[in-house]
């Protein structure tokens, strides 16, 4: 995947690069924004990794810009700021998603796979999604999984959606808590952990094959094999 | 201002006291007049001219009188005049006389009246002891500015001298209050508590190098003492890959040290107040024991929530989210097995009151401050993880909210952390 990533610090551009080459994409790099939004007109990239604070011209102009122009590349916004707001202007200005600096890097590989995967999603929002044998309904917000009704509580559902939306996918614990929970903080408890293990009881057990996997150091992903 | 109130008073007393005494001159000329008419009536001109001389004679008269026939005087002390009815003001033998003239019978009149240069004497002294008065009031006033001037001169400058004293790092400083609660006093009372706010920030602001400087380095000496271990000890990839997560892990925990501080610093800067919406803690408490319900079973407590009727106020979801977090996190982690926590919901006219309370060992009653403090951590609770700011974070979202946190009751059963939101007036 070619990525764009508009970053002036080189120390932090270098190591993005240095991650997300590894995982084998294609990164082009600006260290100016004006150039960033330049290289981003030009088109050719399946997404967008941009600094809030950049030289030129800042992250979140340079991506509203782009989408008043109708340029729809994902984006995900990179901060060191760790204002509580900053999250809401950058998905106001048109980000996708939003990762505070310092980040390890199976979080950020796994955000940049989420916004692309959003980027190529359908118009209309499904209404059912399914995964192997397990179904789950999401006007009647029911599950099936071979055949057999599985029950639910709310944040079970909720959790099961993500992951399903996310399919093939790693998702991280950080993921996780903001869009299930909409907790936006470091958890001292392993509430992910719990309600995870809690929804593999209800959906995995019992059934010949288990979708829903950890990814040692990264998160989770449900695979449907 | 003053000069011209007392021209305009003294006018309008001097106007009030002419009329004053021209009527009293009238009235007397008027009485006299009766008398010798009355006289003529009875026993004709011959008695009119006696109750004149009587008259004239009488030790008190300051009176002129006339009874002039046809151009012809018969008595009196005035020359003649024309004979005119009614009120009439003359001048006559270098006197200045006012007085009623009256006709009592064709042809035959008389005159009584008075001199007005007494009066006029009366009006002089009169605004010669205004100008007394005036001069002694003037003099006063001036006097008296002058001095209540000095005094606020002096008073300000009192308080520039404290500012600049302020300034130059005597921080400690006060301005001077004189306890009468006027102007002044409240303006150095006003600026007083300015200053003492300021002075709670700064030590705040100066508690937080402290605690960056001194217990940051605690974390990062050990992340030093790994990685030399690490290089010291690793024979095999196994070794060095175990030392290397251990220390990435030990660095995240610095990050997070450092993420929380800052955030807590956010919070108190205040900035956040402007997200405020209006927040039901009924449905929040309930998300959040949906949250935590199932953490809770798993560490073998029990959570449960009694009322959770809606009750707003008005507030930032996120940070009271994280407030309760923490209340509730600190309650599973910091308490053994078997502990029972509860969270409730209770209101009264003005307040919405949460309680977060487990039923285990609690903490002694002397600590209960230092619990709320940055960084400050529990000889029991140091092998847990945790930097010791969960608490602060919930004590600057409840200063955010104007709400009081407090730990009440005593150690049996447990701890119960008290958290009393003012509620929005209805309006």
């Amino acid at each position: 995947m070619k990525i764009l990533l508009i970053e002036d610090d080189s120390e932090t551009a270098a190591h993005i690069v240095y991650a997300l080459d590894g995982a084998g994409h294609d990164v082009t790099v600006c260290h100016d924004g004006l150039q960033g939004l330049e290289t981003a007109r030009a088109g050719g990239h399946a997404a967008l990794i941009v600094d809030r604070m950049l030289p030129g011209l800042d992250g979140l102009s340079l991506v509203r810009r782009l989408r008043d122009e109708a340029n729809n590349i994902p984006a995900l916004f990179l901060t060191t700021m760790s204002g509580l707001d900053d999250r809401v202007e950058g998905l106001q200005a048109g980000g996708d998603d939003y990762l505070v600096k310092p980040f390890a890097f199976p979080e950020l590989l796994a955000r940049v796979h989420a916004i692309t995967r959003r980027g190529n999603a359908p118009s209309a929002e499904p209404v059912r999604l399914c995964a192997a044998d397990l179904e789950i309904d999401l006007i009647r917000r029911s599950v099936h999984r071979a055949g057999k009704t599985i029950d639910l509580q709310a944040q079970e559902f909720r959790l099961l959606e993500y992951l399903m939306r996310n399919m093939g996918r790693v998702v991280t614990r950080a993921m996780l808590l903001e869009n299930v929970w909409d907790l936006h903080f470091d958890p001292r408890t392993n509430i992910v952990e719990t309600h995870l293990s809690r929804l593999r009881g209800k959906v995995d057990r019992g059934f010949g094959s288990e979708l829903i996997h950890t990814v040692r150091g990264s998160g989770y992903i449900l695979r449907a094999e | 201002m003053f000069a011209l109130s007392f021209v305009i008073l003294g006018g309008f007393v001097l106007v009030i006291t002419n009329q004053a005494l021209r009527d009293q001159i009238l009235a007397f000329s008027a009485t006299d007049i009766a008398a010798i008419r009355d006289g003529y009536a009875h026993e004709g001109v011959f008695e009119a001219r006696e109750v004149i001389n009587q008259l004239m004679a009488s030790p008190a008269s300051s009176g002129f009188y006339l009874l002039q026939q046809d151009g012809k005087v018969l008595d009196g002390n005035l020359p003649v005049m024309t004979p005119r009815a009614g009120m009439l003001e003359m001048s006559a033998s270098g006197h200045q006389v006012l007085g009623t003239g009256t006709f009592l019978a064709p042809g035959l009149y008389v005159f009584s009246g008075s001199d007005t240069t007494r009066l006029h004497a009366v009006q002089a002294h009169l605004l010669n002891i205004m100008l007394g008065l005036f001069a002694a009031a003037l003099l006063l006033a001036v006097a008296g500015g002058a001095l209540v001037s000095r005094g606020f001169l002096r008073r300000t400058d009192a308080m520039a001298t404290a500012c600049r004293d302020i300034m130059n790092g005597n921080l400690t400083l006060r301005i001077p209050v004189r306890g009468t609660g006027d102007e002044l006093d409240r303006l150095a009372e006003a600026i007083n508590d300015m200053l003492s706010r300021i002075a709670a920030l700064m030590e705040n602001l100066s508690q937080v190098s402290n605690d960056i400087a001194h217990d940051l380095r605690t974390p990062v000496t050990h992340l030093r003492h790994r990685l030399e271990r690490a290089q010291a000890d690793s024979k095999s990839v196994e070794d060095h890959r175990a030392a290397l997560e251990a220390a990435i892990a030990k660095a995240d925990e610095i990050l997070g040290l450092f993420a929380a501080l800052l955030r807590i610093a956010q919070i108190e800067g205040g900035a956040r107040r402007a997200a405020f919406a209006v927040v039901d803690l009924g449905a929040l408490l309930t998300q959040m024991r949906d949250l935590f319900e199932a953490v809770a079973e798993e560490a073998g407590h029990s959570l449960e929530l009694t009322n959770a009727d809606a009750l707003t106020i008005r507030g930032d979801r996120q940070l009271l989210v994280q407030l309760f977090s923490n209340l509730i996190e600190n309650a599973i982690v910091h308490t053994p097995q078997g502990t029972h926590i509860r969270l409730s919901l209770a209101r009264d006219q003005t307040r919405a009151v949460v309680r977060v309370s487990d039923d285990g060992p609690g903490v002694p009653k002397d600590e209960h401050e230092r619990l709320f403090r940055r960084l400050y951590r529990r000889e029991a609770s140091r092998s847990q993880p945790g930097y010791g700011l969960g608490l602060a974070l919930a004590a600057a979202v409840a200063e955010l909210h104007g709400a009081d946190i407090s730990i009440v009751g005593d150690a049996k059963p447990g701890l119960v952390v008290q958290i009393s939101f003012p509620r929005p007036e209805k309006a």
